[in-house]
């Protein structure tokens, strides 16, 4: 099958208080198939929002794309001129973000503001959006939709909010669908909720998801496959099942680890420490030609410190690290 | 530079390659200095307290003695003139500075000194008493201010003391209504809640941990005040409620206006004296905002 | 802990704190002309045994924190007692209040508010110690050193302003403040929900050390159930302002009784066959319900798989069920097994 999106050797910058460009982004290459879900994991200060306002060319004033190519259906997104990209943004691609309380407009009515989306992109007039805005707050399983179609924003609960958000990216009916941490402001029952409903929206449309996470055990069920991100550099990617069950990177075995799950019906279990990693994510700007995780790795040896990053390398069909030591460690 | 623990744990590192504590006062005279405009209003300023402190020592001519004719125009002998009363313009300025400079800051300090204590009462007990409080500061904004101070100075007389006195007391307002607001937004962060936690008193988390919280909202306020009241002052004595027996910028514009059309000198020198002070403060003012309230005040 | 007192329970310890009843109302404006009221906490009793951790998990609304807050006297109590030690300090105020509130210390969530922005790090952690004149200033230098040493940050720390800290270092350092003055009781209000997942591991084990070594009690406050099973020794679940079950860690995840507590649980169980049957059965739909003026009967019935009519009528009471297990439903006998707990 034909890539929807391909993302080839990324790079974004910022501008510093000096003027210098610090890299923020470096040569990530990635490729989303139709009715399929990439997730972008790692912790803050990855890279991996930045990845996601790139590629809708939202991206922060002191932040550039330095070099690299998006395709969307053949398309160059970068060449795009601003009309046209306008354009694609809600129909060809949409996203949803972290927050719904300040993703919402506060002054218009939830199906205000999902009709005008219809109406920009499909051309449908005001009691043609009503009653197709209606049909998607159903969709997401608003209850009482006609009611709820006329309550403002803070008259929802977050969950409610989160729905709606979903209606209005999904209503001018996008091949791509990026999610940036969509249920962290959510309470953990809601949370579910609306990853299944995800998960059923997208069997539905046939709409491909670009997760973005820092919760690489929630994910393993929603994504077919994964890219871990650290200080920039993806240095991890492959099959998510494959990834969750048998991590290459040490930095992806150190997430996995120091993550309490919970276990239900077992035993009680005496405390014994979570696994570490020490350390924390380089800072933008301190971020070296050598490996980005050597400073903070258990398993780094003379090799890797000799050495600058290494390339992402399969080590196992559909399975790429970027770690010098990945052979002896698979072992 | 980095300085690892000897700790059994993970140790964090920090960088310590930045000069080791940078006060956040420090940082903000930093950004200051970057300021251009504020930079130069701030020696402008310095040039006029210069002026007024030490000039009169150089020119020790008396402002109140009549040295000449009247209206004589500005020559080698009076570089700036003389009034209607044939006093030196030139020693109105430099004399008249300090008084005029005078006033507004300490109507400035009474202003800000009478803001902070009812804003922080204020919104630091809320409740009743700050119900009550509000109900004063309302009060006292609804009165017209400038003729509230003129009542003030007409029932006490036109001394010095009390010009000042009338000033302060009736612009405090808005100094006022900006620390309650910066108190009931702080007053619920958690740094003060675990300062209450840690077994501080009332008094102690107003004075050590919430004022000094409020003081750069405050700050800017508080410069600007400075310039309002040097406004005042000019205000106050072209209305002919002027202290008569001291010299001040004010009082060399009151007294010459009717005058304007015969000796320009005599009213523009001191006008454009108090335009220039009020102009180098709040060039101050536009640098320590921008220094102390970025806008975009990043989170590490 | 033996292995022994784990599984047993932790009974054998002297109760700490003894919170009985504790009601925590706020205004919140008029509704229909009458005023109405945010019931936060509304009726809660709980005990905490020295040396152990009471784990208070919940949604938004359900009072976790407000618990917490109300406990170190940070929120004013509507009614209830508050027995630390032996001494119920619900009522005490002005310097009795102060001397009580050394024994009690709170870690909050967003290591960014938490610290003073215009003070260095040092002053902060020293504060406690001057507010109770605790030792000369030279001896206060030294235990600031000291305990920054103990959260694994070098002394140079204490000149250095909080800006100047990543979170899991300001995290490390409100620890630290928290632990100045000895207390007895630790308050950690959602202490790692605000940290990435590297960092946060590395804080639970600190906090967790730190236990050992001082005998330390924690109320730890999350939502995140994994973590509150690793990390606590008591859980209590609470919904809407009530506690509607609480057992040791240990029983509630093997046996848990409520179906709010399955519904966490179904949310937050690891993938696999197990989840995706404990979600069809027990996971809620919708959101929390608001906590204004909330009406009669179960809070939780409104939601509730297995709710009948009488549910909304009469509010369950927190009973007995085995040793240290309470559960709050009406329908505790007729609820159906877990696919796990071998019922």
């Amino acid at each position: 099958m034909s890539a929807l999106l391909e993302v080839d050797n990324l790079n974004v910058s910022m501008r510093n208080g000096s003027g210098r460009l610090v890299p923020v982004i470096e040569n990530l290459s990635f490729a989303v198939a139709p009715a399929q879900t990439l997730a972008l994991v790692g912790e803050s200060g990855c890279g991996k929002s930045m990845t996601a306002l790139a590629l809708m060319r939202l991206l922060p004033e002191d932040f550039v794309i330095t070099s690299g190519r998006i395709v969307l259906e053949g398309r160059d997104v970068l060449t795009l001129p601003a009309k046209q990209m306008r354009s694609l943004r809600g129909s060809a691609m949409s996203m949803i973000f972290q927050e719904p309380m300040t993703a919402l407009n506060p002054l218009f009515t939830v199906g205000d503001q999902i009709g005008e989306v219809l109406r920009w992109h499909q051309g449908l007039d005001r009691a043609a959006a009503r009653s197709r805005a209606i049909a998607l707050l159903r969709a997401v399983q608003i209850p009482a939709a006609e009611q709820r179609i006329d309550a403002y924003p803070h008259q929802l609960s977050g969950g409610m909010r989160q729905r709606v958000m979903i209606a209005m990216a999904l209503a001018g009916r996008p091949k791509l669908l990026i999610a940036d941490e969509p249920t962290t402001a959510l309470d953990v029952t809601v949370q579910a909720q609306i990853f299944d409903l995800l998960a059923e929206l997208q069997r539905s449309t046939g709409t491909a998801i670009l997760l973005i996470t820092h919760d690489l055990g929630a994910v393993a069920e929603l994504a077919d496959e994964m890219l871990v991100l650290y200080a920039g550099r993806c240095i991890e990617a492959g099959a998510s099942e494959a990834i969750v069950t048998a991590p290459r990177h040490p930095y992806t075995r150190g997430l996995l680890n120091c993550v309490p799950h919970l276990a239900v019906g077992g035993p009680p279990q005496p405390w014994v420490d979570l696994g570490e990693i020490p350390g924390m994510v380089p800072p933008l700007g301190a971020r070296g030609a050598d490996c980005a995780f050597l400073a903070r790795c258990a398993q780094a040896c003379d090799v890797c410190r000799a050495k600058p990053q290494p390339t992402l390398e399969p080590i196992a069909p559909g399975h790429a690290v970027s770690c010098w030591r990945k052979t002896e460690l698979a072992a | 530079m980095t300085i690892e623990t000897s700790s059994p744990m993970a140790a964090p590192q920090i960088d310590l390659s930045a000069p080791a504590a940078v006060p956040p006062w420090r940082l903000a005279l930093r950004q200051f200095m970057k300021s251009p405009s504020g930079v130069a209003g701030a020696g402008m300023l310095l040039l006029i307290i210069l002026v007024a402190v030490i000039g009169p020592s150089l020119y020790p001519v008396d402002p109140l003695d009549l040295v000449g004719a009247p209206f004589m125009p500005p020559d080698a002998d009076a570089w700036f003139g003389t009034d209607y009363l044939g006093r030196d313009v030139l020693a109105g300025l430099i004399h008249g500075g300090r008084a005029t400079l005078a006033v507004g800051a300490v109507a400035a300090l009474i202003t800000i000194a009478i803001g902070l204590v009812i804003g922080a009462v204020s919104g630091f007990f809320g409740g009743a008493i700050d119900a009550i409080m509000v109900k004063i500061t309302e009060f006292f904004q609804i009165l017209p201010p400038l003729l509230f101070a003129m009542v003030l100075v007409t029932l006490f007389g036109p001394k010095l003391t009390t010009i000042t006195l009338a000033i302060g007391g009736v612009s405090w307002t808005s100094v006022a209504r900006l620390t309650r607001a910066e108190f009931l937004r702080l007053r619920d962060l958690d740094f003060v809640k675990a300062s209450r936690a840690a077994g501080a008193s009332s008094a102690n988390l107003i004075l050590r941990v919430l004022l000094p919280n409020a003081l750069p909202a405050v700050i800017v306020s508080a410069t600007l005040a400075i310039g309002v009241a040097i406004l005042f002052e000019g205000g106050l004595s072209f209305l002919g409620l002027g202290d008569p027996n001291v010299m001040s910028w004010g009082l060399m514009l009151g007294q010459n206006r009717n005058y304007i059309l015969d000796a320009w000198w005599a009213v523009m020198f001191p006008g454009a004296a108090i335009f220039l002070a009020v102009l180098a403060i709040s060039l101050v003012g536009d640098g320590l905002n921008d220094a102390i309230n970025p806008r975009l005040r990043r989170r590490s | 802990m033996s292995m022994a007192e784990a599984i047993r329970g932790t009974g054998t310890r002297e109760v700490l704190l003894d919170v009985n009843d504790l009601v925590v109302h706020f205004p919140a404006g008029r509704r229909h002309g009458r005023p109405s009221f945010v019931h936060a906490v509304d009726g809660v009793s709980f005990r905490v045994r020295r040396g152990t951790t009471l784990g208070i998990v919940g949604e938004s609304g359900s009072g976790k924190s407000t618990t917490a807050q109300a406990v170190m006297r940070l929120v004013p109590a509507t009614s209830g007692q508050i027995v630390f030690g032996n001494r119920d300090i619900a009522g005490l105020t002005g310097r009795a209040l102060r001397e009580v509130r050394r024994h009690l210390q709170i870690v909050f969530q967003d290591p960014f508010s938490a610290l003073n922005p215009r003070r260095r790090a040092g002053d902060q952690i020293r504060e406690p110690l001057d507010l109770l004149g605790i030792g000369t200033r030279s001896e206060r230098d030294e235990r600031v050193r000291r305990l920054l040493a103990e959260v694994g940050l070098p002394p140079q720390a204490a000149d250095l302003y909080p800006h100047q800290f990543s979170g899991g270092q300001r995290q490390r350092l409100c620890i630290a403040r928290a632990m100045a003055p000895e207390p007895d009781l630790i308050v950690c209000d959602e202490a790692v929900s605000a940290l990435d997942v590297a960092i946060q591991a590395q804080i639970l084990n600190l906090l967790k050390r730190l236990q050992r070594e001082r005998d330390l009690t924690y109320i730890f406050i999350s939502h995140d159930l994994g973590v509150i099973q690793k990390f606590c020794d008591e859980v209590a679940v609470m919904y809407l302002g009530k506690i509607v079950e609480q057992a040791p860690a240990a029983e509630i995840f093997a046996a848990p009784r409520h179906p709010y507590t399955w519904s966490l649980i179904a949310a937050a169980a690891p993938p696999g066959p197990m989840r995706d049957e404990l979600k069809r059965r027990h996971l809620v739909k919708g959101d929390p319900p608001s906590p204004v003026d909330p009406p009669p009967g179960c809070r939780f019935a409104q939601r509730c798989p297995a709710a009948i009519d009488s549910c909304s009528q009469r509010l369950p009471v927190l009973g007995a069920i085995g040793p240290d297990h309470y559960v709050a439903c009406h329908r505790l006998a007729e609820l159906p097994c877990l696919p796990f707990d071998g019922c």
